[in-house]
């Protein structure tokens, strides 16, 4: 187990650095300057070269790689262009409302997901089963920024119960969590119903049905957690989708997250913070996918003797 | 219920399945008892109606993709009319060995986990330790050595032959009058079958339970039946006593069957012949192999 724990590690600093170098390279060779993003209209030429000089952009590209990747290891991303400060300290400010908007909407998922797909698994093929197919597939399909924009307009202007935009009271999560959770809705309702109709036609649940044990108990207890090991794979995959930041959904409601920060980060060309976007996110994003495959032998012992090797 | 109510009667039982290419009818009006004590067989070859009729005995077929008609009555009650019986006779008056015991268990579950449920189900009042203790020596009596141990053991780290005979135990823990047992033995090498079989005969003589055997070896069927019913596309060609049925077998079917036997090995009393099985288990300790 430790060797396993130490090589997941080690393969996941690699994969962050990768993907930091990889983001590092194609947002200098993309079309488009910094400099003319902070210059004035009226810059010169000269003006426009101070500027770069200032930002280290002066230097060919494998100079400036060399001192982001020193940097990088004493745990500087660099200034931001745009606010002025340490590129990492303001993804960090960010952060904590990209973790609770994405907390609380894999929450609200599970919580409406897991039983709506049970019931679907319960009355497969029924009218009513296709009925929460089609609501549910609706949901997926509809441009996130629709639903957050209907969903702005009917409980923020037509009737005004819960703020329209920014994070000011606990209230303000609630539109942007059902937004984010009608997105994943028919996935994982979909999920929970294809492994519940697998497992509750099992053999397993029909020797248990033979013993006694009643309809509930071969639901939640033999089926759900036969389903749990996909279940939380696909939880865990939306949930470090998620803590990517949800662009469009972070822009319709004003919520101060990591996702409508990249939006500026890009529009600005604001290469520090940018890295330092991404170093979070992917950081987070391997630590979640981590934390998911530990939680697999707590799931199902099949996978403690085979894969723990 | 009456002293001369045989525990199973079944009378003109049919079943039709719902499949992709229309509707099988896979058991054709088949009449037959079993009484306390007795064992009757159903033989026949592989697709003849034997699992479909003991699922439908049980009522364990998919609601909605069987439909039953005739009567199946339990203890006097007729599961076919009334679903409700049939969820009341399980766990309780009969209960089901099935026929692949690598696939019976939720492999997600510890063995102890699964038998202490069966056993709190009949008897609500044990506690989690009393289902325990009770459990523990049900294991013992099937011969699974260090039961205390094994108890937190999950199925996948258990031999076919082992896993069999914890299915037994599991249905042993409703302490049922009717036990239906499809192929129990089939998914098992011979020495192995053989000490199933004869696990399962020593119970009936200790508790006098009726049995239901499906087989399609009458090695198997010879060795244990009271009365063998021979089946073929869902209807019985052959009734009669195990001797009649093997000595004087009157349909050409039913000779078909006898020459693909015997197929069991030689009959082994010695519990040493089993023995070696029991002695194998993978590594308990979680994590052993990281
Ligand atoms: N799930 C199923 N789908 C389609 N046909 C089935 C299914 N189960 C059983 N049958 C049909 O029902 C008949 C009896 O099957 P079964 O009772 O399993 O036979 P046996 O147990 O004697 O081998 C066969 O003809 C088989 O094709
Ligand atoms: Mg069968």
């Amino acid at each position: 187990m430790p060797t396993y724990l130490a090589r997941r590690i080690g393969q996941s600093l690699l994969t962050v650095f990768l993907t930091l170098t990889t983001v590092f390279l194609l947002v200098r060779l993309a079309p488009g300057d910094p400099a003319s993003a902070y210059a004035a209209p009226s810059a010169t030429s000269a003006d426009l070269a101070r500027i770069r000089e200032q930002f280290g952009l002066d230097e060919p590209l494998f100079v400036q790689y060399g001192y982001f990747v020193r940097d990088l290891f004493t745990g500087d991303l660099g200034t931001s262009y745009s606010f002025h400060s340490p590129a990492l300290d303001v993804v960090l400010d960010r952060m904590p409302y990209t973790i609770t908007l994405a907390v609380s909407a894999i929450a609200v998922t599970t919580l409406v997901a897991v039983p709506l797909g049970v019931w679907m698994a319960r009355r497969a093929d029924t009218r009513r089963e296709l009925g929460a197919n089609v609501l549910t597939i609706a949901g997926q399909s509809m441009p996130d920024f629709w639903t957050g924009v209907m969903l702005l307009t009917v409980f923020a202007v037509l009737v005004p119960v819960l703020p329209a935009s920014g994070f000011t009271s606990w209230s303000g999560l609630v539109l942007p969590t059902v937004t984010v959770a009608v997105l994943q809705l028919a996935l994982i309702s979909r999920l929970v119903r294809r492994e519940m109709s697998t497992a509750l036609a099992s053999s397993y649940v029909t020797v248990a049905r033979s013993r006694g044990v009643s309809e509930s108990a071969l639901t939640w207890r033999y089926a759900l957690a036969n389903s749990s090991v996909p279940l939380v794979t696909a939880l865990g995959t939306r949930f470090a989708a998620l803590l990517n930041g949800v662009v469009v959904v972070e822009v319709v409601f004003g919520w101060p997250g990591v996702g409508s920060l990249v939006v500026r980060a890009l529009e600005t060309r604001d290469y520090p913070l940018i890295q330092a976007t991404v170093l979070v996110t992917a950081t987070l994003a391997i630590l979640v996918q981590l934390l998911v495959d530990l939680a697999y032998p707590l799931l199902d012992p099949r996978v403690r003797l085979g894969k723990a090797a | 219920m009456a002293k001369d109510t045989p525990l199973l009667d079944v009378a003109d039982l049919q079943v039709e399945l719902i499949t992709g290419q229309g509707v099988v009818r896979a058991v054709d009006g088949v009449t037959f008892t079993v009484r306390r004590g007795e064992t009757v067989t159903l033989i026949g070859e592989s697709g003849s109606g034997k699992s479909t009729t003991a699922m439908g005995v049980l009522r364990l077929l998919p609601e909605g993709l069987a439909v039953l008609s005739g009567s199946v009555r339990i203890a006097g009650r007729d599961v076919v009319a009334d679903p409700d019986a049939a969820r009341a006779v399980r766990g309780r008056t009969v209960s089901l060995i099935p026929q692949d015991p690598m696939t019976a268990l939720s492999p997600v579950h510890t063995i102890g986990r699964q038998l202490g449920d069966a056993l709190r189900l009949r008897h609500p009042e044990l506690t989690r330790t009393e289902a325990r203790d009770k459990g523990v020596e049900l294991l013992g009596r099937v011969r699974i050595s260090e039961p205390e141990t094994r108890w937190k053991a999950y199925p996948h780290q258990f031999s076919g032959g082992m896993l069999q005979r914890i299915l037994i135990a599991t249905a042993l823990a409703a302490e049922p009058e009717l036990l239906v047992a499809d192929e129990p033995t089939s998914a098992l090498d011979a020495t192995v079958q053989a000490s199933v079989l004869d696990l399962l005969m020593e119970l009936q003589e200790h508790t006098g339970i009726g049995m239901l055997m499906i087989t399609h070896d009458l090695g198997v069927a010879r060795l244990v039946s009271d009365r063998i019913h021979v089946m073929k596309d869902g209807r019985f060609v052959e009734s009669g006593s195990a001797e009649e049925i093997v000595e004087r077998p009157a349909e050409p079917y039913t000779r078909e069957l006898l020459a693909a036997v015997p197929r069991l090995g030689t009959w082994d009393e010695d519990e040493s012949s089993y023995g070696d099985g029991d002695g194998r288990i993978e590594p308990l300790v979680q994590g052993a192999t990281s």
